[in-house]
Formats: structure tokens, sequence, C-alpha cells
């Protein structure tokens, strides 16, 4: 029910923006999109964060085959199901291809070719390397211009690190969310409006944390018998019930290490950073170099990643005397995830850390199912 | 007290009676049907009024896929913990369960100094490797499902079922027959191809010697076999291997009321 409030109120703010004549990008992919140069020159970036269904992925399929990722057979879904599930997708001008993944490249060209999008492009290396950050500075600066095309004029330095700097204290804010007392359900429900809206709802969230802050320091605290657990993979997206599953099993998610989460906000600049250059695409290339691991495939993301979930529980246990297990989403046949779930279940359990990969599609049909196996890992923790 | 362990699975439902001393004394099995919680509640009725108990008398745990429907339970556990306790009544050296069922197949590792469950895997969605794909499959041989087993025994050359979905399966079968394969060979084949596909995934979270091997296709004789060579040791089988689930509730049911 809240995300169809929140779909709602994001329609209405789409449109309005529409009437403002402000023209919308949506795009796949997560690391290395420039949100802050799409926003600099004046459009509404988009991130594509809905969750499937069965509906969704089989108006896919005359696209699609059912063995491809079933986010991307949801994305395509969004634009191919007749009439609209979400009607402000007909708003959208532009799709930003990006090759965070095979899916994501198939499907931004799909939905140009089919459903009447215009297409930019913004090509991303894998590698971290000073020729790829040479290759990253001519793609940014290509769709620099794309944008500045269409728009008839430049888009200022300053403008793109006013913009920048807007991002970037949101991101700050959105990262005391991390700290909060409320349930793994009311932070994600946080995150998921944050990345659609963006800044906008800056104050919206400071005033939540202002009043979670006084609720918690009213109230004694009551001592939780729910299992904590980190979440990471795949995100949860708008209006997936997979969130109710883990909380109606006795999970509770203290920590969620995915794009919708703390992804997200890792990527904050330092002040330092943030004054050393007046060349705002400077501070892009410095993220891109820095995003070490993450959703993105790139060299040792594995070894980053597995490292940076031993630190973090280790940490937490250190500080609350618990130890957290981990449950790992892997949306079915998304690669990326897939290939590397055997492989760190094994290295975390190894380390004594206990792991459930959970592999699934958006289908209702194996909701029992997954219930079962999310259940069954809380008793085992 | 007593304690009563009802384990209702999707295709058929079990439960167990233990007396105070946590012996076994009674049990029963029914198909699922399309209402579980009918079927559950008319064999609970049925064992209470066998055994002149009423409803304060024992202690109830449901358990199986159609737990949540029990609302006359105490409480409710998934099979998969469940099953864990249930091998360890009758093999407490048990280390690890396979255990396939009507709609999924699942294998798990215990602890060797606690018993727990310390990892698991499921099937996914799909019926391959489940109750399901044997009983699709003995349709299609059209031989009763109890005897699918003792007939691929009997195969010196066992057919190759390459599909991992049941519906593709069935009509590899059919294209064996055209090819003239024996119903023997195409028996073994079929399961062999549960065997393999359920070993991958036991042998990914690591099972090993002493495993049990439940769930009601444990029944079939072929399965555990081939199940043997796939995974390079013997497993043992109750004597019910359909029960565990439900036994192993009954006895969580009393661990929880200590």
């Amino acid at each position: 029910m809240k995300s169809l409030e929140l779909l709602s109120e994001y329609s209405n703010y789409l449109e309005e923006q529409k009437l403002e004549g402000k023209k919308i990008i949506a795009f796949m992919s997560h690391d290395s999109i420039p949100e802050e140069l799409i926003d600099a020159a004046g459009f509404i970036p988009l991130r594509l964060i809905f969750a499937g269904n069965d509906d969704l992925m089989n108006a896919s399929h005359d696209y699609l085959p059912p063995s491809t990722c079933s986010f991307a057979q949801s994305c395509i879904g969004y634009f191919a199901r007749k009439p609209n599930l979400y009607k402000f997708l007909e708003l959208v001008d532009y799709i930003l291809l990006s090759n965070h993944c095979v899916s994501d490249i198939c499907v931004s060209e799909i939905i140009s070719d089919n459903f009447n999008v215009e297409r930019l492009n913004l090509y991303v290396p894998y590698t971290r390397n000073e020729s790829a950050i040479k290759y990253y500075k001519i793609e940014l600066e290509n769709l620099r211009k794309e944008l500045e095309n269409i728009i008839g004029h430049e888009i200022p330095d300053q403008k793109i690190k006013e913009s920048i700097d807007k991002y970037n204290l949101f991101k700050k804010k959105l990262a005391e969310i991390e700290k909060l007392e409320i349930s793994g359900s009311q932070k994600l429900e946080i995150f998921q409006k944050a990345i659609l809206f963006g800044p906008k709802i800056l104050n919206e969230i400071e005033k939540l944390i202002q009043k979670n802050r006084e609720i918690t320091s009213n109230d004694s605290q009551t001592e939780s018998n729910n299992k904590k657990v980190i979440f990471t993979g795949c995100s949860i997206f708008l209006g997936d019930y997979l969130m109710d599953l883990i909380e109606e099993s006795g999970g509770e998610i203290v920590f969620f290490n995915t794009w919708i989460g703390h992804n997200y906000i890792s990527q904050i600049y330092s002040d330092k950073i943030l004054n050393s250059t007046d060349d705002p695409i400077d501070l892009f290339l410095y993220r891109f170099k820095t995003n070490i691991y993450g959703d993105h495939s790139v060299p040792d993301s594995l070894d980053n990643e597995i490292s940076y979930l031993e630190t973090f529980i280790n940490e937490y246990q250190k500080e609350n005397g618990e130890k957290l297990a981990v449950i790992n989403h892997v949306i079915k046949f998304c690669d990326h995830f897939s290939l590397f779930q055997s492989t760190l279940k094994e290295r975390l359990q190894n380390k004594g850390i206990q792991v459930l990969n959970l592999e699934r599609d958006y289908s209702r049909a194996n909701r029992g199912q997954l219930s079962t196996r999310i259940e069954a890992f809380m008793e085992m923790i | 007290m007593k304690a009563v362990g009802l384990d209702i699975g999707s295709l058929a439902t079990k439960l167990v009676l233990l007396d105070e001393n946590k012996k076994m004394i009674d049990w029963k099995v029914n198909r699922s049907t399309y209402d579980f919680k009918r079927v559950g509640g008319d064999l609970f009725k049925d064992i209470l009024k066998e055994h002149n108990l009423s409803r304060s008398d024992v202690f109830v745990m449901s358990t199986g896929y159609g737990r949540n429907t029990v609302d006359f339970a105490n409480d409710r556990i998934t099979e998969i913990t469940a099953h864990a306790k249930g091998v360890q009544y009758f093999y407490p050296d048990a280390r690890s369960v396979i255990d396939i069922g009507g709609q999924d197949s699942k294998a798990i590792v215990m602890s060797s100094k606690t018993g727990n469950v310390i990892d698991f895997q499921m099937n996914d969605k799909c019926a391959a490797g489940t109750g399901r794909f044997l009983e699709v499959m003995s349709h299609a041989l059209e031989v009763p499902i109890n005897e699918i087993g003792t007939l691929a025994l009997k195969s010196n050359s066992p057919a190759s079922i390459s599909s991992t979905c049941t519906v593709f399966a069935e009509s590899e079968v059919i294209s064996l027959f055209a090819q003239g394969s024996s119903k023997i060979d195409i028996a073994a084949g079929i399961n062999k191809s549960i065997a393999r596909r359920v070993a991958g995934m036991a042998k990914r979270i690591g099972v090993e010697p002493l495993l049990v091997f439940c769930g009601g296709v444990a029944k079939n004789i072929a399965v555990k076999e081939y199940l043997e060579t796939e995974l390079g040791f013997e497993i043992v089988r109750p004597e019910y291997p359909q029960l565990t689930g439900a036994l192993g509730a009954a006895l969580i049911s009393f661990d929880n009321h200590k």
C-alpha cells in the first residue's frame, strides 16, 4: 500500500515537472551514472527501481526470452504492458543506455527501438586503470555534449558543481538514516523514496531524522528478538514483497549493502575532495576510480565485497555483541550476482558467517517456497 | 503431555503422535488435496479420538508447505528444521539429510557438535527433482509410481534424460519411445535424472555421511541407489521416510515446552 502511495506521489511529481517543460531521462544502471550532470542540464533523472511481477515479465516475452534477467524482463514489461502499470513511464523522453551489464544494454536498446523513447549512451569501462579513467572521461564529455545539444546551450561547470554539492549534501543526510533505530522496512522505504525524488526531499528526510531521534530519546529501549541480518546482492525494488517475507519470518535487516541502501550513499565526497578542483568532471572521475566494488562488475569486486562485509560484521559484533548473518539476494539470471553467489557464500562461511543465497524471480508463485527458505534460515541462525 | 507433529506437504499430510517419553505411538498419512486445513484438521481429530485425548493433552507443532493453515497448532516450524530433528531420532549420528517431497527437494547439513542445521539448499520452484516429476513421468510411462523404482533397477543401459524441465522431459520420454528405447531403460533414466539433479544440489552444500534420505520419494529404491552412485557413499533411509518431518516437529514441540 505504501509503495502505491509513493508511486502515485511520484507520478504527480513527474506530471508537474513535465508541465513545467522538464524532460525525463530514465536509466536502468546504478553505478557510474552522473545524475548530477543530468540534473544540472535541467532533466529529471529517473532510475528504474520498480520490482516486477508475473504480468510484467510475461509482457516482455515478445522481446526477450524468459531465461533472461528477471529485472530486465520487468523493465521491458513496464513499457510493453498495456495498460501501462506505471503511467508515468509514458512521460519518459530519453533512455540512458549504459553497460552496467549485458541486460542493461539489451533492455535500453529494446525500449528505445520499440517504445518511441530516444536513446542516449554512456559506456563505462570495467577496469579502473588510467586508460579506463581516460575512456570514462571521454564518455562523460560526450554525454555532456549530447545533453547540451538537446537543451541548446552549454551546461556551465558551476551548475554541475552546484548539483554535485546538492546531491552530496543529500547523500550525507541519507547516511544518517542507516544509524536510526527504525525497522529495515522503514529504512528501505526511505532509501527508495530518496532514490526516486533525489535532493528535492532533503527537508523531509531531515524532519524524519529529527522526529525519530526525539522518539528514540523518549522511549525506553526494548530488546528485539528478531534475527539481525545484512542484506546484500540485488536491491529490493519498489513494490517487492520480499521485505515483508523477511520481517514476517522474524528477520531484521540492519544494513542494506545494496544499491538501494549503502552503495548509493557510500559515494559521498569529503569536503577536501569537493574543494580540490573546480572541474566537476574530475569529481566524477574520482568517484569512478574509488568505486571499487558494488553492483558493477569490476576486477576483484567480490574480494572487496567480502572484505567489506566481514569488517562490517566484526565491527557490529564489537559494538552490539551480536553476530550478523547475510542474505545474498540474487535475481534470477542476473549474471553478476548469480555467478558469484556460491563463492561468496563459501568464503563468508569459511569465516564463520552464515549466508542464505536467495535466488528468485518476481513471480508470486514461489512466495511460499521463498518464505520457507527465509524462515528456515532464521531458525538456523 | 503428549506431542503431535503435523507435516502438511503439497501432496501428502503426515501426522505423528509422541507420548510423554518421546516415543512414537501412532502416525497417519493422507493426501493433502487442495484443502490443507481440512485434511490436517481431520487427521488431528481422528488421532485424538482414537487415543481418547483432548486438545489440551497435546502440544501441536505444524510444519511443511501448509504449516500456516493449521490454526490449532501451538507453533510452527519449517520442514527443514523439522526433518533435521526427525532424522536424528532414528540416526543420532546423522550429518546430512536429503528430503525429496512432492513439490520440492532439500539438502540439509547438520553440525556434528549440536545436531543443529548449519546449511541447507532447496530446489527452485521448478518441479524437476521432486515427487511431482516422478508422478508426471510415471504417467507418461504408464507405470504406477510405486513400481517405477523397481522397474528401473532391471535396466542395464539407462536412457539419458537431459531435460531439466518436467514438461520438456515428458516430451523427451515420448521421443525416446519413438526411438525404440525400452520402458525399463527410460524408467531408469528418469530415476537417474532426479538423483543427478538432487545430488548436484546436495554436493553444493557439502553433504557427508551419515546421510539420511527421507520424504515420499525415498520409498523409491532406484533413486536411493542412483543417489549413492552420484554422491559416492552409502545413504540410509528410515523405515517410514515420509514421517521424519512430522516427527521432528513433534520433538521440537517438546523442546519448546520444556
